[in-house]
């Protein structure tokens, strides 16, 4: 009886976890999600727990020792997500992918040590496939979050890291991994050593696989570092024989993938381009390619800009991670706010892969308090800009790159952008005339109706806000 | 290096060749500016505010042609003012250069170098400092106020208690820069507009502007080249006229703007069409520079022939002193820009506009500058842009190709079914099930979220907690390493349980609408 109960509990937290993303869908349903995954995770656990509890075959749950464990990882939880700064949410995401890794592998080796008595049986050749999954899927994905993580807080140099030969280096890992896998596989070796040496090198490659990666990448690494976790979920699910990891696993997995997919997408890139090709190192051609760009920017002074803001009827906002690095989301709203106490109809334009993680700007934004009905996504809005009067373009650069669009031999060609320059007039804020994250010039710059304010975006827009008073 | 200002000696002119913003932008590429004394006084510029914005008054008239390295202007000097400039300095202003010859000849003896604002070739990159559009613009706007001023009634339509009042009808000839202005202006008066071009390429900016846009029924493009129209055939005037005709009864005032460079302009209004106006109309003719657009205009004079106003005004711009000194100075600023900072001030030849506005370089005539390099240009001006291929839409997984995937997946499912693991494939089939269900839900979040989507998963993949609970058993767990692993898993997942939710629920609080 207890185990049809258990069955129907994983069912119920299954439909639950589900409805949680679906909640997603809309600003207005999200919060009532999160409230059902919430009630899932609950009733999965108590579920789980009657399972133990009741089963005959196995000695019961050590509450004394389980009990510490939680109220502990709680509390770490509640004040890591409590403190946790909006601008921290991509290491934030970063850290909780490396734990699933983690827990997914320390899962395969309990359960691993559980079936090991010296040795195993013949016929568990699927359960230690499952394991080596497992193992593989988790320790990537906790070796590589670690690493990711290490990058997006500065920790680590968002540099790529390109090791010369390194393709070679991660087939030679990956022959080794496969290897000491099938030699797990066969019977009459010492099989915690090899586990050991198997799990070590899975770690190492995790390592490889996110250090050869860019700074602006890191959308794409985050996501599919997401994605992983959700097939190491899944992987123990099939390990334990457990439904309910499965579908979650599953969920998260699926949920991740997309995720990867979509960044990819918005930034033109194949998603092999991205992880085993840093910029301007598959083209060939030197980074800089992409045309000369003809005529002279024009400065401007935030006395000026505050000027034509008074003047606009239409303004549009375009956020990148320069705003995020210069915490400017705040003035930018206080501007927003006086600007639209004036009647001034402001926007915002969101790039995809603007910030280091999906979405990344629009919680920015929501944390400054700027209502989320005035942030739009690019493909909704890119039509409306020709009728924009002032677009700021506030520490953003590849993704209002016309050289996408306009010329073939770009790097950068064929990535969605924003069409800033179709705004009838644009002021973009930058710290200098570097170029982006692609390394390619930006000809928006130096469009007629561009005008450059140099400087850090939250004092140039500080010294906007007070002339606008 | 100095840079100076004199005061237009045409009695008519009111405007000065810089507004006093401008006088920054100079300073800050290293000039040293100075202004005649009261020069910008007509323009509602006081010596002051020039004086405020760092340049230096100067009142001595001999002093300001002949201390000079850079000499900012409107009109082409006089003869007078041609003798009295520095030898070897530069000279911008408009030249002329067709109509001007004696001029030429006495700067050149005194080896002047020439820049011409109105031979600034009509190129996308020089747009920033094409005067004759900017004049134009201005020209466009104060026909429309010169028209509003001799018409008895309002441009807009009203109903009032005292009855209904009837828009003005408006005709545009001529959809250029002074056209397009002056459709835009006079649409924001409330005027019922309509234009006609022989370019059908202006049809979608008439339109923008709120404009109607006259079409023939007759198929001949006049684009020429430099954003002027070319001559057209015989047959196209004629159905050209017999339309201005049946317009001429219709509409209360005609805007003309058809000129044609260095030519008398072309005849578009006849004397009978003016008759056939309604008494009290106006007509504002552009091009009466060069000799107007209606047979009745008298260029520079206002006159009233058959009860029709005919305003053949030749200095519109002059009429807006301080908005027309705006623009020009702009124009300026951007010009000088391109001839360098005043350290490494040069007349680089290599560079196609200023090859095009010089007129004379130290003194020896080089205009008109070879054709090549100006007309060739602004017939295709966006060539050098090649549109992006389709082919480069990538962005997707190429190892997971459709088919390739489905026969491999295939293959494995029938190898299992064979093997005959029948938990196994149980647990498949919900791996497949719910990624389906995952790849439903999850396309319908909305982007703005997806940032609270990592966090919820991060939460929910905390259920990995089952796997730690389950090996948490018996009476002493940590004494075994099974256990103790365990518990580390235990204790992950909560971090990630407590934390993802609430973290989530942090960021979904702070979603809110306005």
């Amino acid at each position: 009886m207890t185990s049809g109960l258990v069955s129907a509990a994983y069912l119920i937290a299954g439909i639950l976890f589900t409805l949680s993303i679906s909640g997603l869908s809309k600003q207005e349903s999200s919060k009532r999600g999160n409230f059902y995954g919430m009630l899932g995770m609950l009733i999965a656990i108590i579920a789980v727990f009657l399972q133990i509890q009741t089963s005959s075959d196995s000695p019961n749950l050590n509450i004394g020792y389980i009990a510490p464990l939680i109220i502990c990882g709680s509390v770490i939880g509640l004040y890591f997500a409590s403190s946790v700064a909006m601008t921290g949410m991509p290491s934030m995401v970063a850290i909780f992918n490396s734990l699933v890794g983690a827990s997914a592998t320390l899962v395969s080796f309990s359960s691993f040590f559980h079936n090991y008595q010296g040795t195993f049986g013949e016929n568990d050749i699927i359960h230690k496939i499952e394991i080596l999954l497992g193992i593989f899927i988790g320790s990537v994905t906790f070796s590589g979050s670690i690493i990711a993580f290490g990058k997006l807080r500065g920790s680590i140099s968002g540099e790529p890291l390109l090791l010369p030969g390194r393709h070679l280096l991660n087939l030679a890992l990956l022959i080794a991994i496969a290897f000491l896998g099938f030699i797990f596989l066969s019977n009459g070796f010492d099989e915690v050593q090899v586990l050991v040496l198997f799990t070590g090198l899975s770690l190492v490659i995790g390592i490889f696989l996110v250090l050869a990666i860019g700074g602006a990448d890191m959308p794409v690494v985050v996501s599919l570092l997401n994605c992983y976790s959700g097939w190491a979920s899944a992987a123990a699910g099939f390990m334990l024989k457990n439904d309910l990891l499965i579908i979650t696993g599953a969920l998260v997995g699926s949920s991740g993938a997309i995720l990867t997919y979509i960044m990819c997408k918005a930034m033109n890139r194949k998603l092999s381009n991205v992880v085993f090709g840093g910029f301007g190192n598959s083209s060939g051609s030197s980074p800089s390619g992409g045309g000369e760009v003809v005529g002279t920017i024009t400065e401007i002074t935030a006395e000026e800009v505050a000027e034509d803001l008074k003047e606009a009827k239409e303004v549009m906002i375009v956020p990148g991670y320069g705003m995020a690095v210069a915490q400017a989301q705040h003035i930018i709203k206080d501007i927003t706010e006086t600007l639209r106490a004036k009647e001034v109809n402001v926007r915002f334009a969101i790039h995809p892969v603007a910030g280091r993680l999906p979405g990344h700007m629009n919680v920015l934004l929501a944390d400054a308090n700027v209502p989320y009905d005035i942030v739009f996504e690019m493909d909704e809005i890119n039509d409306e800009l020709p009728e924009v009067d002032v677009l700021l373009v506030v520490g953003a650069n590849d993704i209002v790159n016309p050289s996408a669009l306009e010329d073939s031999s770009s790097p950068i060609a064929g990535m969605p952008v924003i069409k800033a320059w179709n705004a009838r007039s644009v002021v973009a804020l930058k710290r200098s005339m570097a170029s982006g994250y692609s390394g390619v010039e930006n000809p928006l710059y130096f469009k007629d109706n561009t005008d450059m304010l140099f400087g850090d975006a939250k004092d140039t827009l500080s010294a906007v806000f007070a002339k606008l008073g | 290096m100095i840079i100076c200002i004199p005061e237009e000696s045409e009695p008519s002119e009111k405007r000065i060749a810089i507004s006093p913003e401008n006088v920054a932008a100079f300073a800050k590429l290293g000039y040293a500016v100075r202004v005649e004394a009261g020069a910008g006084e007509s323009a509602n510029f006081p010596d002051s505010i020039y004086e405020s914005a760092g340049a230096t008054i100067v009142s001595d008239r001999e002093e300001i042609w002949s201390q000079t390295d850079l000499l900012l202007k409107i009109d082409p000097p006089t003869m007078e003012e041609a003798t009295m400039i520095r030898e070897g300095a530069t000279l911008i202003s408009f030249a002329y250069p067709a109509r001007n010859e004696d001029l030429l000849k006495v700067l050149g003896e005194r080896k002047i170098n020439f820049l011409g604002m109105d031979c600034v070739p009509r190129i996308s990159r020089a747009q920033s400092m094409d005067a004759l559009s900017s004049m134009a613009n201005v020209a466009g706007y104060r026909a429309v106020v010169e028209a509003a001023h001799q018409f008895g009634r309002f441009f807009t339509g009203q109903i009032t208690a005292a009855g209904k009042v009837p828009p003005a009808k408006i005709l545009v000839i001529g959809a250029g820069v002074a056209g397009l202005a002056a459709i835009g202006a006079a649409r924001n008066m409330g005027a019922v507009v309509r234009a006609f071009d022989t370019r059908p390429a202006v049809k979608d900016e008439v339109k923008s502007l709120g404009g109607e846009f006259l079409e023939l029924d007759f198929e001949e493009d006049g684009a020429g080249s430099g954003g002027y129209a070319k001559v057209m055939s015989k047959e196209f005037i004629e159905a050209e006229m017999k339309l201005f005709a049946e317009q001429a009864e219709d509409v209360d005032v005609i805007i003309t703007t058809a000129m044609i460079p260095g030519k008398k302009s072309p005849v578009l209004i006849t004397e009978d069409m003016v008759k056939s106006m309604k008494s009290g109309s106006v007509i504002v003719d552009l091009a009466a520079e060069g000799g107007g657009n209606c047979e009745l205009t008298e260029p520079g004079e206002s006159k009233v022939v058959h009860g029709v106003n005919i305003l053949g005004y030749t200095d519109l711009p002059s009429r807006l002193p301080t908005q027309s000194s705006r623009l020009y100075g702009n124009n300026l600023v951007k010009l000088v820009n391109l001839l360098g900072k005043a350290d490494e001030f040069s007349i680089n030849q290599e560079d196609d506009v200023i090859r095009g506005a010089l007129v004379l370089d130290e003194g020896i005539l080089s205009w008109p500058p070879p054709k090549v390099e100006v007309s060739q240009q602004p017939t295709d001006p966006k060539k050098e842009s090649q549109p992006v291929s389709e082919e480069k839409e990538a962005g997707g997984f190429s190892i997971f190709s459709p088919g390739l995937m489905l026969a491999l997946l295939s293959a494995l499912l029938l190898t299992l079914g064979w093997k005959g693991d029948n938990e196994f494939l149980d647990q498949l089939t919900v791996l497949v099930l719910s990624c389906f269900v995952g790849y439903m839900v999850v396309w319908n979040v909305t982007p703005a979220l997806h940032t609270p989507l990592m966090s919820v998963t991060n939460a929910i993949s905390g259920i990995i907690i089952i796997g730690g609970l389950v090996f948490s058993t018996g009476p002493e767990p940590w004494a075994d390493p099974k256990g103790i692993l365990a518990g580390v898993a235990i204790l992950f997942a909560t971090i990630n349980i407590f934390g993802g939710f609430f973290v989530s629920h942090r960021m979904l609080r702070m979603f809110r609408k306005k």
